[in-house]
């Protein structure tokens, strides 16, 4: 029994095996953007020879991939998604636009100089279906197929790769909305991906239903055909286990269901650092974290404050509304791949453009010309050329040093002053983000521990860590995989809603278990098709409650089933005190309304994730010692200590300026930092 | 490279976390770069989560969905620490309220009070039916911060359900006026002045669950403010605060002087004061730049009126402050206090428009004149820098319609922020097409229909954008709308208070065109179709629609230069300009057939 995790960034593909024995190993290759399955793929080899296997065996011993792509993300920043039509129902076209007056999301008030809004869909694709649903799902206008086949037409003529169908109280009654989508589904065949706002977010509020829905739309073709090819190559390579996909929520969940709800696919990969970072800080008894994920294209930070990993539904991803669940997290374009270029006044600039993997920094001599973060951590000492992924990459400095030389020419800055300013820029623009998360909210980061992941991370961590005066830095021993790491920590489930409006004083309990009954049975029946047995699944129901009045609700756990009004009155204690906790009050005069049921199921022992204790040692970390390279820190280039990481044990102390050689990444102690490894194989660099 | 960390001004507070603390143990002694910037950043957060507490738990769909509410802190002297969101009329100049209740309470303020304000003449609010919660927050024996929590409530015991009745005999037809008085005596509430206030409103029990929302928003950021001397130590605090209120003013200071020296005038109307009818009220401006300081005077506006569309000095700061912080450097959006205030001064005699005497009505201080006020202070700002020049928005045409819904047999009040178009253009960029109410500054949500259908006897026909309702401009406005609502229940009342711009309208800069005509009909059942004039009460029966087609913001810089291109996307992407317009106005010529620029006539159009 064998379990994958593998992510992919958007430079590399990151592979995790775990064995029945709960080794991991660790697997890299590069991304390859045109089709991303053929570097996900690559990793599977790699594994499978270091396995001792071929791919047909290992795959086929392969009891469950966790997988997690940060493609629905780019697709919809990068603005490659689909060329979307939506069916929207008549004279309510322009829902989408007004977007009920919010101006770009992270704006100040004060500022207006901003650029107005660009719909996903333009006006001229948003076309009218004649119907109407009420507010009490009584279909006042049943479903004009005329309507939809003149717009179907125009969708046609237009060449949409996609179509919303988005109706007004399509969650109180999804029949018009339903029928619409079907005839969508039959005239336009399989080329065109087809949803409904009913089928990925059914609660009122017509503009955040429906910018999901267009959000889900718009990159449902790209994260459809390729979640296909997918499927299908692995299972002509011999796999029969489950592919699961980390979803926005931070949950996993099959790939078939994924796949017609692209939405809940935006930032899974990230989703799952939080998980690893929560992992690690668990091992060190920290609560407080800033979890930062530095990969080839993108940062992403999240903040775990008193050990919760924060979730939102009022994510803003770009300029779109997303109001499905989601792992807070934010993001930047800095990684090892960013271009340092010069910008129009003549200054030194670093990203948010990447070199990608294709043609990657100029050093890895596939062409790429300009220079790269990467390429300044070769100049400086930091990246060693010849043990880059553990050597299968080699790096070609003067590569490095001539792209830097013709960026710095013009500047008049020798190359390593150069790759020094690149190193320092990228340095600051991370710690501005992680300022934007934590400072500007009114957290102090001096009580927080960073925690750094990505293949990048560890070779900045330290100096984000010094710039912003965190004390303490933690480098996990799986850093350069780290999403991956998170997903096998990761809970394997779903949460399922369904409406119940109802006055705590009227509540039919037999009804509310049947609800629930109906729930629980669709969760079954999904953990079945992805293979596990009934008996495995840990049920957990919430309601969302409010007072009578409010629009907003609070999620109360429920006590499994409710069987008397003492049951209830014990709910509604908890609502109370739970209103208090979060809003300083409680309205006890007021009637209480249930709103929604929620059940999260999730698969029990599943993921209980142990690692193997590294060997003890002592302070001394010579048996280690590998080399001396010259680095640059500050203004001295000084001989520094290279150490392996395949051969520290824990307890060793290692004073900077160090260097440590992993397999894939490279650690970088800065002088100011005195490094430990503890048992579980990780760094812990604190201020001397 | 070390990061930068200029030395002028607040700019450099905005990234002081990148030098490394001094130890710890220190911090209690002085401010470092990261306690001052966490400091000046939990003051903007308390405030935002104070915002976001009230939207969480309020139950009127006004404060709850469509978020008109501000929240803020003041210091010891009633001196400005953070505002940085709400609706600027309801609190930039709330010093105003804090430093009234502290001379009025002044030797009996104690920890665990609260007091409410919502008169617009003793303890100040724009108009009454936005109640404000103030406590003071103590240290000690020392009275260190205020905060407050200020919403409009659903209803204030006026002479009609709502707000916004536009012929009120004098303010005390507005509502009841609760001049700062304590409800709160240290933790304890004052039942029999509660008991008094809330037997004077309609939908009482709403009323107090609100009230109690922005209570529980100021009790929140009390203990917020509480964590944070906790943890730093009121020294320390006091200091960063001092930091931050020199450093702003000293950047604001630094921004004036470099712009060009002279006075700027700006202007603007509106229908009528809602008593002696169809004659425009006009707010005059002359901003003057002057060295270091900027004086925004209303001396030539209008004398004060007999209907209600007075506001009061502390009003008029309020909307004149936040006027001006939009043209300030955007770089220090999020640092305004008390040290751009000392920069700025308003003029605005006694007896005028913009300073009312008592007993003069105020109800439609919010709409009228609020955004006359800031219309004019716009225009002036955008002749005094034309490189951040703003046109004026879609004016602001809201109702409120009051009757008894026949689904809960009870009094409803159905507010608005449907129907008025979108931003005015600004130089570089079109406008806004959303966002709603320049009174606002795009702070208020627009409702969602399906929120609207679930909580009022109302069924919504349409809503979209109105084709060439844009103030046309190089950069063109954001378009106006169309809508349409049914009655689904019984007789019902509607203000149109809350409106204007059917005939006056919001400026356009360097060329681009002023906004256009709101209107509004009330058409029966029958098919009769009436005029429903602003600043009016009208009656509609069950079956009535109403429907209104407004204007969108206004244009910068002259149509005839805007970017052929996208006057063609406007016309076959955006969908939002006709062929007519592209070519009278914009001087494009597009083929019809063929749907492609004809570029030699459009070059003979622009005489280029």
């Amino acid at each position: 029994m064998i379990g994958v995790a593998i992510d992919v960034g958007g430079t590399f593909t990151d592979c995790l095996v775990m064995d029945s024995k709960g080794g991991l190993s660790q697997f890299k290759a590069l991304t390859t953007p045109e089709d991303r399955s053929k570097g996900f793929l690559e990793c599977l080899e790699k594994a499978a020879r270091a396995f001792g296997k071929d791919i047909r065996s290992f795959i086929g011993s392969i009891d469950s991939i966790f997988h997690g792509t940060t493609m629905a993300t780019n697709a919809l920043l990068t603005e490659r998604g689909a060329k979307v039509g939506m069916l929207t129902t008549d004279g309510f076209r322009d829902e989408l636009e007004i977007r009920r007056g919010f101006k770009n999301i992270r704006t100040s008030m004060y500022n207006l100089l901003v650029p107005p809004y660009k719909p996903l869909v333009e006006r001229y694709l948003r076309l009218l279906a004649r119907e109407r649903t009420l507010y009490t799902g009584e279909i006042e206008t049943a479903l004009d197929v005329q309507s939809v086949e003149a717009a179907l037409e125009k969708f046609a003529q237009e060449k949409v790769g996609a179509v919303a169908v988005c109706f007004l109280h399509s969650y109180a009654n999804p029949e018009n909305e339903k029928k619409a989508a079907q005839i969508c589904r039959a005239r336009l065949g399989n080329d065109v991906y087809v949803t409904a706002s009913h089928e990925i977010l059914p609660v009122s509020g017509e503009y955040e239903r429906f910018s999901t829905t267009v959000v889900s739309a718009y990159i449902g073709p790209i994260v459809s055909e390729y979640m296909v090819a997918l499927q299908k190559r692995l299972s002509e390579l011999g796999f029969k286990g489950n592919l699961m996909m980390v979803r926005s929520d931070g949950l996993v969940q099959s790939a078939e269901h994924s796949r017609r709800q692209a939405v809940t696919l935006i930032n899974s990969g990230p989703a799952a650092a939080p998980t690893a970072a929560r992992f690690y800080g668990g091992l060190l008894r920290r609560k407080n974290l800033i979890s930062v994920d530095m990969g080839g294209t993108s940062f992403d930070v999240s903040l775990i404050y008193k050990d919760e990993i924060p979730t939102t539904t009022e994510s803003w991803v770009g300029d779109e509304r997303v109001a499905i669940k989601m792992v807070e997290t934010h993001s930047i374009g800095a990684g090892g791949g960013s271009l340092a270029w010069i910008d129009s006044l003549g200054l030194l600039r670093v990203g948010p453009q990447s070199a990608g993997a294709d043609p990657g920094p100029a050093c890895y001599g596939r062409g790429g010309e300009l220079p790269t973060v990467t390429d300044a951590n070769v100049l400086l000492g930091y990246i060693p050329t010849d043990y880059f992924l553990g050597g299968e990459i080699a790096l070609d400095a003067e590569r490095s040093r001539s792209a830097i030389r013709k960026m710095a020419e013009p500047l008049k800055m020798g190359e390593s002053e150069a790759a020094q300013a690149i190193y320092n820029i990228i340095n600051s623009l991370m710690a501005d983000q992680v300022i934007e998360l934590s400072t500007k909210r009114g957290y102090d980061v001096r009580d927080f521990a960073l925690v750094v992941g990505g293949g990048a991370g560890p070779v900045h961590g330290a100096a984000i860590a010094e710039l912003l005066g965190v004390p303490e830095v933690v480098i996990p021993k799986y850093s350069a995989l780290y999403s991956a790491f998170g997903m096998f920590a990761m809970d394997i489930g779903r949460e399922y809603t369904h409406n119940y409006m109802v006055r705590a004083d009227k509540l039919d309990l037999d009804r509310l278990e049947s609800l629930f009954g109906g729930l629980t049975a669709q969760a079954q029946a999904d953990l079945e098709e992805s293979g596990a047995k009934a008996s495995d699944l840990v049920m957990n129901r919430t309601a969302q409650m409010r007072y009578a009045g409010q629009f907003h609700e609070i999620e109360v756990p429920l006590p499994g089933r409710l069987e008397s009004a003492k049951d209830v009155e014990r709910v509604l204690k908890a609502f109370h005190a739970r209103h208090k906790e979060l809003y300083t009050f409680d309205l006890r005069e007021r009637s209480v309304e249930f709103r929604t049921l929620s059940l999260r199921a999730t698969l029990k022992g599943a993921r209980t994730l142990k690692l193997v204790p590294l060997a003890r040692g002592g302070a001394d970390a010579g048996t280690a010692f590998k080399r001396k390279r010259r680095c640059l820190f500050g203004k001295k280039w000084i001989d520094t200590p290279c150490y392996d990481g395949a051969r520290l044990a824990a307890g060793n102390l290692i004073r900077g300026p160090a260097i440590v050689e992993e397999e894939a990444t490279t650690i970088v102690i800065p002088e100011a930092f005195v490094c430990t490894v503890d048992k579980a194989g990780s760094y812990l660099l604190k201020r001397r | 490279m070390k990061p930068k960390s200029k030395k002028s001004g607040a700019r450099g507070t905005a990234n002081p976390g990148v030098k490394p603390p001094p130890k710890r143990s220190s911090r209690r002694a002085e401010a470092d770069p990261l306690t001052l910037s966490t400091v000046w950043h939990s003051m903007q957060r308390i405030c935002r989560e104070m915002r976001r507490l009230i939207e969480r738990t309020s139950q009127s769909y006004l404060i709850s969905e469509l978020k008109d509410i501000s929240v803020g802190i003041w210091d010891g002297e009633g001196n400005t620490v953070a505002i940085p969101v709400g609706l600027p009329v309801q609190f930039i100049g709330a010093k105003y309220s804090v430093r009234y209740i502290m001379k009025e309470y002044a030797g009996d303020i104690h920890p665990g009070d609260v007091f409410l304000a919502n008169d617009p003449y003793k303890g100040y609010s724009c108009h009454p039916p936005d109640w404000g919660f103030f406590r003071p927050v103590f240290h000690g024996k020392r009275l260190v911060f205020w905060t407050l929590a200020r919403a409009h409530v659903e209803d204030t015991g006026a002479a009609f359900p709502g707000a916004y009745f536009s012929d009120p005999y004098d303010i005390h037809s507005e509502g009841i006026l609760v001049p700062g008085v304590r409800v709160i005596e240290r933790g304890r509430e004052m039942r029999d002045v509660l008991r008094l206030i809330y037997n004077n409103v309609r939908l009482a029990e709403g009323v107090r669950a609100d009230a109690n929302a922005m209570i529980g928003a100021t009790t929140m950021a009390e203990n917020r403010l509480h964590e944070l001397i906790g943890k730093y130590g009121m020294e320390t605090v006091d200091r960063c605060i001092a930091v931050m209120q020199a450093r702003t003013e000293r950047a604001v200071r630094a921004y004036i002087a470099g712009l060009p020296d002279g006075t700027y005038y700006g202007e603007s109307s509106t229908d009528d004061d809602g008593a002696e009818l169809d004659v425009p009220v006009t707010i005059r401006c002359e901003v003057t730049v002057k060295g270091e300081r900027m004086t925004i005077d209303f001396s030539k506006s209008d004398k004060q009126a007999k209907g209600f569309v007075n506001c009061s000095y502390p009003t008029t700061y309020s909307v004149a402050m936040g006027g001006a912080i939009i043209f300030l450097d955007p770089a220090l959006v999020e640092y305004h206090n008390e040290g751009t205030m000392k920069c700025i001064d308003v003029i605005a005699p006694e007896g005028l428009v913009v300073n009312a005497k008592y007993p003069a009505p105020m109800g439609g201080a919010p709409v009228s004149m609020g955004h006359n006020i800031l219309e004019s202070v716009m225009m002036a700002m955008s002749a005094a820098i034309p490189a951040r020049a703003a046109a004026g928005w879609g004016r602001r045409y809201g109702q409120y319609i009051y009757g008894i819904s026949p689904r809960t047999k009870g009094l409803y009040v159905f507010p608005g922020y449907h129907a008025e178009g979108g931003a005015g253009a600004v130089y570089g960029y079109d406008g806004y097409q959303g966002s709603a109410s320049v009174g606002t500054l795009g702070e208020i949500s627009r409702p969602n229909t399906e929120d609207c259908e679930i909580k009022y006897p109302w069924k919504f026909v349409s809503r979209g954008f109105r084709k060439d309702s844009s103030g046309a401009g190089k950069w063109r406005g954001g378009p106006g709308f169309h809508w349409e609502v049914e009655n689904l229940g019984g007789d019902a009342g509607v203000h149109t208070g809350a409106g204007q711009g059917e005939t006056t309208f919001s400026h356009g800069c360097q060329g681009g065109k002023p906004t256009g005509a709101n209107q509004c009909f009330i058409v029966r059942a029958s098919g009769e179709r009436m005029r429903a004039q602003v600043h009016r009460l009208h009656h509609v029966q069950h079956g009535d629609r109403i429907v209104k087609d407004t204007s969108g913001g206004g244009g910068v810089g002259p149509p005839e230069e805007r970017d052929p291109q996208e006057v063609w996307k406007d016309v076959y992407v955006r969908e939002i300009v006709t062929l007519e317009t592209a070519r009278e106005v914009y001087k494009v010529a597009i083929d019809q057939a063929t749907r492609e620029i004809d570029w030699n006539r459009t070059r003979a159009l622009r005489n280029v």
